[in-house]
């Protein structure tokens, strides 16, 4: 089932000297439970694709459709609303909020959503369990490795159950041990729950996890590859 | 709203220290306010409670020209009907003839102009109550010797009672005030001392022909009771008047500058003096409360009842403007102390506001990303400025109540060249707090305000916050 449609998108930014044309004419379909890669160079738009998947950024021409939703159509905080309904994000250097405990961070999502108390303790559990750290659910982000950071915000992510997940770079601030304990668990999580991955990456282990291998060059579209996994 | 009020009580403790400094900042700016307020309106009351609702009244009712030319000719008739026409208009808690005029006071070789005025002293009860000015104690050399040689008191309080010397008092209580002795002292000789320091003295009956003189004039003129002291001066249309008059009694009267020149006689007493019957100078009214309102309110009424009777009603502030603008000009000075500690203290917070928006952006950014609508943001920030400030505001009014209270009810009497310098100046040397009022909550609301504008820049910065820019931040 297609959860997300891009129609020849584009994204100029014009604020310095020279304009930057930063994605060009993308247009690309995503499946549900799909486990996929953007990869390519530094400048080659990984980062701005996702964030205009995300709707954190509109695009310049072009339309994407996210569950029959054009994101260009809904205003500021619909927008918002919609994200918190559709889209998990995790980031580069995690971002969780530093006041909150591991357990607050991952229910954070749900307590914006209004979940009842008893399901988002539940969840919260499962979800800190799924990744390795119900022990440490009550401890701050500052007393957690960045490895186990990293997997507060996948979980964090994953608990309202989105449409789907965009990771900007998630590995890229862990050590090799830590990116490839957090690729287990995105992947369990991927075939368990059904949700989609996007994910930007430079990092060859990631890419060798992904089913779909998308590469930008210069903002577009260089190959657009889907893999047979071994579970498939 | 848990999850907001925890978020935000949470990230006040962030930073620790600079939440610290900024509520202390807010917290010292509202104990001084306070306190500093506090005191100058406490004197204010005290200077007012002196001179006005003890001698020229809230509102006074004269002879159009007296003012100008403060002359017995200038004098109107007086009677008791119009006295109950004016008690029954609403506010008013006393109303007091007076008749006053100028003479000149002699006693042996010392002469001196003085202030004469004739007074009611049954009415007089109820507004100026001269029976409670009357001097009960004076610390004389006689005294001094004599408890010095009773061997009671230790070199403490004898210090303390040298610094006193010749000063007089009409209570225990001023007494206690102004020798300021430890409590246990208080307790112990406080009683020995009033035994060698207490003065006889007397009061004027209905129809006295004696007269009261006020504590300075007395020592200057070197008169006592029972002594006659001549007055010469000029009585009604032109007449002379001069009369011998036994001192019944001595007053001390708070205001220094009265205190100089004061003596008080019966109206009977001074209208015979000045051969003008059925006269007076002016009617002192007190209404329940000097506020403007009240004033004014009772200015207008008093004026429709005394109409075609050719006479005006003053205000206190008319009456004696130079107080009145000295109490003005000392309490804007005192705002703009004030307004400029404030004006320090907020950008004091904004600083801080503007640091912890800068350190925050990201965080914002990541928030508003994740699903958190900007309204629910700029709530728990607004939460998060409102409890900094509600820190300081509270710490620093609660402070402020032990200091208000204690001396509210103990003020600071000053002594030395600072007490002389008021003295001087006509004022009591005596401070006492204010009892809490509108100038102790109007704080809060500077705070608030102060707290209000410092809040609108994070609000503003995250109404205009893009979430791409400031997750790149």
């Amino acid at each position: 089932m297609k959860i997300l449609e891009l129609k020849n998108v584009n994204k100029i930014y014009d604020g310095s000297e020279v304009p930057v044309h930063a994605v060009r004419d993308v247009t690309l379909e995503f499946e549900e439970g799909e486990f996929a890669a953007i990869v390519g160079p530094s400048g080659s738009g990984k980062t701005t694709l996702l964030n205009l998947i995300g709707g954190l950024d509109m695009p310049t021409s072009g339309e994407i459709i996210i569950d029959g939703v054009n994101l260009a159509k809904l205003k500021p905080s619909q927008l918002i609303d919609f994200r918190l309904r559709n889209i998990g994000f995790v980031f580069q250097s995690y971002n969780l909020i530093p006041v909150l405990t591991a357990r607050e961070n991952v229910e954070f999502i749900m307590s914006l959503q209004k979940w009842p108390r008893k399901e988002r303790d539940a969840r919260t559990y499962e979800l800190l369990k799924a990744v390795g750290l119900e022990e440490r659910m009550n401890s701050r982000p500052s007393k957690l490795s960045g490895g186990q950071q990293q997997r507060v915000a996948v979980a964090r992510a994953l608990a309202p159950k989105p449409k789907f997940i965009l990771a900007d770079e998630p590995t890229a601030n862990l050590d090799s041990k830590a990116a490839s304990n957090l690729l287990e668990i995105m992947e369990k999580l991927n075939r368990e729950e059904k949700i989609t991955f996007i994910f930007s990456t430079h990092d060859p282990r990631v890419v060798k996890k992904a089913r779909r291998v998308i590469a930008l060059e210069d903002g577009r579209v260089f190959s657009d590859e889907k893999i047979q996994s071994v579970n498939d | 709203m848990r999850d907001n009020f925890k978020i935000a009580w949470r990230n006040l403790w962030r930073n620790r220290r600079r939440t610290l400094i900024t509520a202390s900042s807010v917290f010292f700016a509202v104990f001084f306010a306070i306190i500093m307020r506090s005191y100058q309106l406490g004197t204010y009351d005290h200077m007012i409670s002196n001179v006005i609702e003890s001698y020229t009244g809230h509102l006074q009712i004269q002879h159009p020209e007296y003012q100008n030319n403060p002359q017995i000719d200038n004098s109107f008739d007086f009677n008791d009907s119009l006295f109950l026409l004016i008690s029954n208009v609403e506010n008013v808690v006393s109303v007091t003839p007076h008749l006053e005029f100028f003479a000149l006071a002699s006693n042996g070789p010392q002469t001196k102009g003085v202030a004469i005025l004739g007074i009611d002293p049954a009415r007089e009860k109820t507004f100026s109550n001269p029976e409670n000015k009357l001097v009960r104690y004076r610390i004389t050399d006689e005294a001094l010797l004599e408890m010095t040689q009773s061997g009671t008191f230790p070199a403490s309080v004898l210090k303390k009672l040298q610094e006193n010397k010749d000063r007089s008092y009409s209570s225990r209580a001023r007494l206690e005030l102004e020798l300021g002795l430890a409590i246990t002292e208080t307790e112990k000789y406080i009683p020995e001392i009033i035994r060698f320091c207490q003065v006889q003295n007397g009061f004027l009956n209905e129809d006295d022909n004696g007269i009261l003189v006020s504590d300075r004039l007395a020592r200057y003129l070197k008169a006592e009771i029972g002594d006659t002291i001549i007055l010469i001066g000029q009585g009604y249309q032109g007449a002379s008047a001069a009369g011998l008059f036994p001192v019944k009694g001595i007053i001390k009267m708070p205001a220094p500058d009265l205190d100089n020149r004061l003596i008080m006689m019966t109206i009977p007493a001074a209208q015979k003096f000045l051969d003008a019957p059925g006269k007076i100078t002016s009617v002192s009214i007190n209404l329940t409360d000097r506020s403007t309102r009240t004033i004014k309110k009772g200015l207008d009424r008093i004026n429709k009842l005394m109409e075609g009777m050719g006479t005006t009603v003053k205000t206190w502030y008319e009456l004696n403007p130079v107080l009145y603008q000295q109490i003005q000009g000392d309490s804007q000075s005192g705002m703009v102390m004030l307004g400029v500690l404030y004006f320090i203290i907020f950008f004091g917070i904004f600083g801080t506001v503007i640091m912890m928006v800068a350190e925050r952006k990201k965080e914002f950014g990541v928030l508003i990303s994740i699903g958190m609508q900007k309204t629910r943001l700029k709530r728990i920030i607004s939460m998060e400025m409102a409890m900094l400030g509600l820190l300081g505001l509270a710490g620093g009014m609660l402070a402020a109540v032990p200091f208000i209270l204690y001396f509210f009810y103990n003020p600071i009497v000053l002594k030395g060249d600072l007490g002389k310098m008021m003295e001087d100046m006509g004022w009591d040397a005596v401070m006492p707090a204010k009892w809490f009022g509108p100038y102790y909550y109007i704080q809060a609301l500077i705070v608030v305000i102060m707290i209000l504008l410092a809040t609108l820049y994070p609000l503003r910065k995250i109404n205009k916050l893009k979430e791409v820019e400031a997750l790149r931040s």
